[in-house]
């Protein structure tokens, strides 16, 4: 005699069983005997006491919360005293320069600077779901960011002026760790269709 | 569970925020459930006490993306049973659990799903004491445990069990069938006493 599978009595237990797994079941006790231990299993599975956790990991969870704003904080700090000083030395010694092919690339590059940062504001990655491996990777990048933006803030207006290459250098390094930034949210976000 | 999990608008509002003490409350209202489903699937306390951190890290970085559809336990437990499922998949090591369990269920286990059709006088024996079942539960493979507590206890269709473990429906059927032929044998030969 033919006897259901598991497949068989879990589809029955879901509502799904086919029409000869129902026929059978109603005619053979020890189907109906395996899908009733199959409901008791269920039932005592949920049924099973809830456990706690021993430690509290709460405290752990607020200090990285913490110095991630911490960080962040001092990274648009960062920045942004980059972004005044560079705009300063502009105001100041635009009118000066002598190569026009280097103003030209760093209004360029700073465009696409500006652009990116507007991509991933949009994008909002502070607010969304991200692996570990790629926060990794997200961090290493705005570390490096930083430290480029630390340079361009140090670089000053006079600098600025004798080296305008050294500048739109800065910019263009910016510029491509910005692209990989956004690259690593922007894929992770499509790879899980966020 | 028996744990209410209602949460204050008012209370999601300020997490969303970022105030602390509100996300602090979240975290309160929500570490048990979230620590047993990883428990239950990873067994470790100290992978489930992982598992938990990681969940609260990435609720509090996410809360925001909260659109407050569905119920807030239904987006946090997303998280955590991926949080889970990826320690799964990160523990190359745990691939030998499988081999072991394979073995202690026994040699005539030819797979699971076709092995009740055709056996004559098949007898499943009365379900024995919860705490056997609970030890022949813990004896599971990850991905099996992992598959029946998602599907009987916490509710998840094989549709979103096969989504969250980047597998099949099919494969989430034929682990759930396999695991409680597992269970059934093991209970009825007193594996787990």
């Amino acid at each position: 005699m033919m006897h259901c599978t598991m497949d068989d009595v879990l589809a029955l237990a879901a509502g799904e069983g086919s029409a000869w797994a129902r026929q059978h079941v109603a005619g053979c006790p020890a189907c109906r005997a395996e899908l009733e231990a199959l409901y008791q299993r269920v039932a005592q599975l949920k049924a099973l006491p809830v456990r706690r956790p021993a430690r509290d990991r709460w405290p752990a969870v607020r200090n990285a919360v913490v110095a991630e704003r911490r960080r962040r904080r001092e990274r648009w700090g960062v920045s942004g005293l980059a972004a005044a000083a560079v705009l300063a030395g502009l105001l100041v010694f635009r009118p000066f320069w002598t190569k026009p092919v280097d103003a030209a690339e760093l209004a360029r590059v700073k465009e696409q600077s500006a652009t990116l940062e507007q991509q991933l504001q949009r994008y909002d990655p502070n607010g969304r779901v991200t692996s570990g491996r790629s926060a990794a990777l997200a961090a290493a990048l705005e570390d490096r960011i930083a430290v480029i933006d630390g340079e361009l803030a140090q670089l000053g207006p006079a600098q600025a002026q004798a080296r305008p290459a050294d500048l739109v250098t800065l910019w263009q390094q910016r510029v491509e760790l910005m692209e990989q930034l956004v690259s690593v949210h922007v894929t992770r976000a499509a790879y899980v269709g966020l | 569970m028996t744990i209410s999990l209602a949460v204050p608008d008012i209370l999601v509002a300020r997490a969303k925020s970022g105030d602390l003490e509100a996300l602090e409350a979240l975290y309160r209202a929500f570490e048990t459930p979230v620590y047993n489903l990883a428990l239950r699937v990873l067994r470790r306390p100290e992978d489930a006490e992982d598992v938990l951190q990681d969940t609260f890290l990435e609720v509090v970085r996410s809360i925001k993306q909260y659109r407050g559809e569905g119920h807030l336990w239904g987006w946090i437990r997303q998280i955590a049973t991926s949080k889970a499922l990826m320690r799964i998949r990160q523990d190359r090591v745990r691939e030998t659990e499988e081999l072991h369990e394979e073995s202690a269920v026994g040699a005539g286990n030819v797979g699971g799903a076709g092995e009740m059709r055709g056996t004559e006088g098949m007898s499943p024996g009365a379900v024995p004491a919860q705490i056997d079942l609970e030890r022949a539960f813990e004896r599971l493979s990850e991905t099996s445990r992992a598959v029946v507590w998602l599907h009987d206890v916490e509710g998840y269709t094989h549709e979103e069990i096969a989504e969250q473990m980047g597998k099949t429906v099919s494969f989430s059927k034929s682990q759930l069938a396999r695991a409680h032929v597992r269970l059934r044998r093991m209970l009825d030969e007193g594996v787990a006493r």
